[in-house]
C-alpha cells in the first residue's frame, strides 16, 4: 500500500491517545492533524479538508455519533473511522454511516488496516 | 401470524405532485379528496388499519398542512395506550440540513426513528395509490421467502408499463431484473402483452433497508427507491416479488396509481360502474376516513333527479339533475342545475341553472348561477384548465368575476 501523504484528522479527547496515533500514522507517511473535542474537529473538517477522520465517541462536548452526522452533512464523501472503547455503539444505525468501526486496543493494526482500506477504496472510487 | 410490533410502517407522502396540478396547488397529493368522503391517503391507511399495522409514520414535506389536518382527524382511530400511533414526520434536519432529496433520502433522514423502534421489518408505502391489500399476507410471504426486500407487484398492459418499475422474476418469484420506467419494458415470460410492475409497496428487513439508504446517501444519486435502491439490491440481496393476483383474493386485485388528473378522474368514475372492481361498500374491508360531523343529505323538490352517483352526507340538492357524478360532503346544488360525469369536492356551491359536464370542481369553489362548463370547448379553453382527455378543472380559490349570461 502506497501512502501519498494523505491528511488524517484525529478527533479524540485523550491527549495520550492522540499522540500515540500521530506517531504511528506519521511514521507510515500520513500527515496528521488533531482536535481535542468535537467542535474543534468540525472546524478542522471545514478548514483543513482532511482525507479521513478518526473519531472517538465519548467526548465532553458532543457525542461522536452526532459529530459523525455533522461531518456527513459537511462532506458526505469524507470517510470516518469510529474508534471507541465501547463495542455497544456498533448496533446504533447512525454508526453505520462510518466507513469502519474499530474498538480501541493496544494493538493499532486493526485501526491502521481500516485507515488504509478506506483510503484505498476512496481513491479507487475516484478513479472509477 | 400477528406481526404487530415487529413491523413499522412508513408512508411516503412528501412528493410535489406536479402531474396532478392544479389539484395539488394547495395540498400534497395524498390529501386530495377522492370518492366523496375520502382523501387519497385513506386507502393506504385503511389497508394498514385492516391489516393491523397500527404503528405508522407518514413522511410529509410539500404543502402538508391539509394532510396534517386530515391525519389529525384520522389519529382518533389509533389507540396510543396500546402502542398504536399515526405520526407525521416533516424533514427535521436531524442528520442533514436539507429537505428530503428523494424517497430513499426521506428514510435515511429518519433512521433515528428506526433506531428507537428497532422493528424486524419495515413496510414502506406510498400515500397516493388506490388499492386494497392485506399487508399481513405480504409480510408472511416476505418472511417465508427469507427475503431482504419484497416488492408487491401487479401485471399491466405492456404499453402502460413504461410508467412504472418493471420487474423480471424467476420461477420462485425471485426478482432477477428491475428497470425503472424503461422505454422498452420486458414482457412476462408467459404473456408477451403484459409486464410485471412494482406497486411501490415494499417490505424490507430493517437492516437491509438501513444499510441500503446509508450507502445511497453517500453517493451522487437521485436517492430514489425505484431508480437507485432497488436496482442495486436486486444485484446484491434477496429480493422477491409479491404478485397480488396470485396471492390475494379477487377483491384485492385492483390497483391505481393516481398519477395525473385524468387517472384521478378515471379512477373515480370506475367507482360508479354497476359492479365496480374497487368496491367501497365491501364490509370486509372498510375504507376509513374522518370528515367531521355532517348533517344528513337533503334532496328537495319534485324535480330532483339523481342517478348512478355517490352522494355524501351534508349535501343539499334542490330540484337539480345529477348523473354519474361524485358529490362530496357539504356541497350545495341549486335549482335547475344539471351536473353529469363530474366530481364536486367538499363544500362546493353550484348556483341555479348551471350545467357541468366532465368537470372537477375543487374544494370550496362557488360556481355562480347559469355557468356552463364542459359544453363549449372553445369558450372553456379560454377560461379553464383542461386535461388531455378534456376534463375541466376548477381549482381551489377560483373566483368567477363575471358570470356568463
Amino acid at each position: 500500500m502506497k501512502v501519498a501523504g494523505e491528511k488524517i484528522l484525529i478527533i479524540e479527547d485523550d491527549d495520550n491517545q492522540r499522540l500515540l496515533y500521530r506517531e504511528e500514522l506519521e511514521e507510515l507517511g500520513y500527515r496528521v492533524i488533531e482536535a481535542a473535542n468535537a467542535e474543534e474537529g468540525l472546524r478542522l473538517v471545514e478548514e483543513e479538508k482532511p482525507d479521513l477522520v478518526i473519531l472517538d465517541i465519548w467526548m465532553p462536548d458532543m457525542n461522536g455519533l452526532e459529530t459523525l452526522t455533522r461531518i456527513y452533512d459537511m462532506n458526505p464523501n469524507l470517510p470516518v473511522i469510529i474508534n471507541t472503547a465501547y463495542s455497544a455503539y456498533q448496533d446504533r444505525f447512525t454508526s453505520w454511516l462510518a466507513e469502519a468501526y474499530v474498538v480501541k486496543s493496544a494493538d493499532l493494526s486493526e485501526l491502521i488496516n481500516a485507515v488504509q482500506r478506506s483510503l484505498e477504496s476512496r481513491s479507487k472510487e475516484k478513479k472509477d | 401470524m400477528q406481526r404487530r410490533g415487529e413491523v413499522l410502517t412508513l408512508i411516503l407522502a412528501g412528493g410535489v405532485g406536479q402531474r396532478l396540478y392544479p389539484l395539488t396547488k394547495t395540498r400534497a397529493k395524498p390529501a386530495v379528496p377522492f370518492g366523496g368522503v375520502y382523501r387519497i391517503i385513506d386507502f393506504t391507511i385503511s389497508n394498514c388499519i385492516n391489516s393491523g399495522m397500527m404503528r405508522i409514520y407518514v413522511l410529509t414535506q410539500h404543502k402538508s398542512i391539509t394532510l396534517d389536518r386530515h391525519l389529525n382527524e384520522m389519529r382518533s382511530i389509533f389507540r396510543p395506550e396500546f402502542g398504536e400511533f399515526l405520526e407525521t414526520v416533516p424533514p427535521q434536519q436531524f442528520i442533514v440540513s436539507r429537505w428530503y432529496a428523494g424517497t430513499a433520502d426521506a428514510i435515511f433522514q429518519n433512521i433515528h426513528l428506526l433506531e428507537e423502534e428497532r422493528p424486524k421489518h419495515v413496510l414502506i408505502l406510498s400515500g397516493d395509490h388506490v388499492y386494497k391489500m392485506d399487508y399481513r399476507v405480504m409480510l408472511e410471504w416476505h418472511v417465508s421467502k427469507g427475503a431482504d426486500l419484497t416488492i408487491a407487484c401487479v401485471d399491466v398492459e405492456r404499453k402502460e408499463a413504461s410508467r412504472y418499475g418493471v420487474m423480471e422474476v424467476d420461477n420462485d418469484w425471485k426478482v432477477i431484473g428491475f428497470s425503472e420506467k424503461p422505454r422498452n419494458p420486458k414482457p412476462m415470460p408467459n404473456n408477451p402483452d403484459r409486464c410485471l410492475v412494482s406497486m411501490g409497496v415494499y417490505a424490507f428487513r430493517t437492516e437491509t433497508l438501513v444499510k441500503a439508504v446509508i450507502r445511497d446517501a453517500k453517493r451522487q444519486t437521485e436517492h430514489d427507491f425505484g431508480k437507485n435502491i432497488i436496482p442495486e439490491l436486486v444485484e446484491t440481496a434477496d429480493v422477491y416479488a409479491f404478485p397480488i393476483r396470485e396471492c390475494l383474493p379477487k377483491s384485492m386485485h385492483y390497483w391505481r396509481d393516481i398519477g395525473t388528473v385524468d387517472s384521478y378522474y378515471e379512477a373515480q368514475m370506475e367507482l360508479l360502474e354497476p359492479s365496480p372492481q374497487f368496491d367501497l361498500f365491501d364490509n370486509s374491508w372498510r375504507i376509513w376516513t374522518r370528515i367531521g360531523q355532517q348533517p344528513p343529505t337533503m334532496i328537495r323538490g319534485s324535480k330532483c333527479s339523481i342517478q348512478n352517483s355517490l352522494v355524501s352526507p351534508g349535501t343539499f340538492i334542490v330540484d337539480a339533475t345529477v348523473a354519474h357524478s361524485i358529490i362530496s360532503y357539504g356541497v350545495r346544488i341549486e335549482e335547475g342545475s344539471d351536473i353529469s360525469e363530474s366530481i364536486l369536492m367538499p363544500n362546493v356551491t353550484v348556483g341555479e341553472g348551471c350545467v357541468l359536464r366532465r368537470t372537477i370542481v375543487d374544494e370550496g369553489v362557488c360556481i355562480p348561477p347559469n355557468t356552463m362548463i364542459g359544453v363549449d370547448d372553445e369558450a372553456d379553453a379560454k377560461r379553464f384548465f383542461i386535461t388531455k382527455q378534456g376534463i375541466r378543472v376548477i381549482p381551489v380559490g377560483t373566483i368567477f368575476f363575471e358570470p356568463p349570461r
